[in-house]
């Protein structure tokens, strides 16, 4: 409940505080953190072969012994911005370019899709503010769908989430289905939750947010909002010469795959 | 309008606060806001006192200032009529409003941040930066003055509202939006109530029943009362008791010596 100790960006007040406090230079410190990391990475990447990870980590064996591994199963991937959205983002492109091309399925997850709006308002969403998000994030399904070929599909997909009002849309609406997932089947994810929160807590203050990392909790129920399975790949510095992996829901034929590494997710490509 | 020749009308961004003008273009008995003429990313506010408080009958006006990211990032909102409760000219930090970026939601809107804001203003100040600790008179002279009080671009600001109770039946509030509100305001009431544990000791023992209670405080529809502020008034009333009590015997002690010396003498 801080009022007015921050003058930031010249917006609104007239008069400048002459002292700073602590507070407002870790926050333009954060501030000066996220600029640099979205003014070199872009929200999505493009394709690049596997072996541009070995350029990270030149004097580290454990972790270039691992990517030789991922090698094996692996030709390519594309990066993500990391700015706390990764997963959802990552997880939402790599959805639909594995759509594109494939016409009946991309059909039934449309579908899926347009009927995903009123379940949300049915859970007490704000209607006026789901419904903005709910049109954009079929406008940009259909603009990649109508493309005349394949190619143009994929290009108007890589366009759009690079383009930071759309992308962080469809970020936002997998989000909400996320969240109306959870609450959904509160019952079952409940027994997940650490501390005494309710699933509508946890929601609220760990998924509907921006820039709230995902976790294993956040992926089941995306996976279940959008009925698909995801493999993700986690590389760390743990023991061993390979990658662990993981597939969300348990026991499902993944179709998007995830590269984790602490903190952060891109995508992988057969 | 002028406006949609200027914005890029494809940007969600863009379209979303047209969207929120369409939806908020009629004032309610209650609060009103529009963009400035010229700039979408500038609105102005008008939003009526909270009825059975000190702030009844005053209208106070403001600008609410969007970032560029907006929905992803929060408004910030600047009262501009005196109020005693507020600082003027100064952003305001509700749970949802700038300084806390990290817990406002994109799926919240102008209309929340106007409600929370209502909602908030009859709750104790606790001291923080940009608050101000009037007493309730002072305030209710601010409410009275501020019936006069004139926009610099919007005019007179009380007549804003004047009209709007009997176009609009009062809107009701939605179980969403309540809910909605609890939840905004449930994050500075745990801030608010973490400042008052750390002042009042005696107070640390709150336990996740009486945050119960205290959220439902904001939601203007129920009339709880403050459950901290129970606490402290009696906790304070005690101790003005004790007090009392210790003046009184060092009075009596007085007179008793005065007594004496003077039958002594």
């Amino acid at each position: 409940m801080r009022m007015g100790d921050n003058n930031e960006g010249g917006l609104g007040t007239s008069k400048d505080e002459p002292q700073m406090n602590q507070d407002e230079m870790i926050l333009a410190q954060q501030r000066q953190i996220e600029k640099e990391i979205s003014d070199s990475i872009p929200l999505v990447g493009s394709l690049e072969p596997l072996e541009s990870l070995n350029k990270e980590y030149l004097t580290d064996t454990v972790y270039l012994e691992k990517v030789k591994d991922l090698a094996k199963k692996y030709k390519f991937m594309r990066r993500t911005r990391p700015d706390g959205n990764c997963f959802f983002r990552a997880f939402s492109y790599a959805n639909v370019e594995i759509l594109t091309g494939k016409k009946e399925e991309f059909e039934e997850f449309y579908k899926l899709a347009e009927n995903s709006k009123n379940a949300l308002v049915e859970l007490g969403f704000q209607q006026f503010t789901v419904e903005d998000f709910y049109d954009t994030y079929m406008e940009v399904l259909k603009r990649i769908k109508t493309a005349p070929t394949v190619e143009e599909s994929k290009n108007e997909l890589h366009t759009l989430f690079n383009e930071q009002g759309f992308s962080d849309y469809m970020v936002v609406y997998l989000r909400l289905l996320t969240s109306g997932q959870l609450q959904k089947e509160e019952d079952f994810y409940s027994c997940f939750i650490e501390g005494h929160r309710t699933v509508a807590d946890f929601c609220h203050q760990e998924v509907e947010p921006m820039y709230k990392e995902s976790d294993h909790i956040h992926i089941i129920a995306a996976c279940a909002a959008l009925n698909t399975g995801v493999r993700v790949v986690y590389m760390d510095r743990g023991t061993g010469k390979s990658c662990t992996e993981h597939d969300l829901p348990e026991g499902c034929t993944p179709t998007v795959h995830l590269l984790y590494r602490p903190g952060h997710y891109d995508i992988l490509y057969p | 309008m002028s406006l949609e020749s200027k914005y890029n009308l494809k940007s969600p961004g863009v379209k979303r606060l047209m969207r929120e003008a369409v939806e908020l273009a009629n004032p309610t008995e209650e609060y009103f806001a529009t963009p400035l003429e010229d700039n979408l990313f500038e609105w102005h506010f008008t939003v009526r006192g909270p009825s059975a408080t000190e702030f009844e009958g005053g209208y106070y006006h403001g600008r609410i200032l969007l970032p560029s990211q907006y929905p992803m990032q929060p408004p910030n909102i600047i009262l501009l009529t005196p109020n005693g409760r507020f600082e003027v000219n100064k952003k305001i930090c509700l749970s949802i409003s700038g300084h806390h970026p990290e817990t406002w939601q994109p799926s919240w809107s102008i209309r929340t941040a106007l409600l929370a804001l209502i909602a908030f203003m009859p709750t104790p100040s606790a001291g923080t930066i940009g608050s101000l600790d009037y007493t309730p008179d002072e305030r209710r002279i601010l409410a009275l003055k501020s019936k006069n009080w004139e926009c610099t671009t919007c005019g007179k600001i009380a007549e804003k509202l004047e009209n709007a109770g009997k176009i609009d039946a009062q809107p009701e509030l939605t179980q969403e939006e309540s809910t909605l509100i609890k939840q905004i305001a449930l994050k500075a009431e745990e801030d608010a109530n973490r400042k008052m544990v750390s002042s009042e000791p005696k107070i640390e023992n709150v336990t996740s029943d009486e945050e119960n209670t205290l959220r439902q405080r904001i939601n203007p529809t129920v009339n709880t009362e403050p459950v901290i502020n129970v606490e402290t008034t009696v906790q304070r009333s005690n101790s003005d008791k004790l007090w009392t009590a210790a003046i009184w015997i060092l009075i009596t002690i007085i007179v008793l010596l005065i007594i004496r010396r003077i039958f002594l003498s």
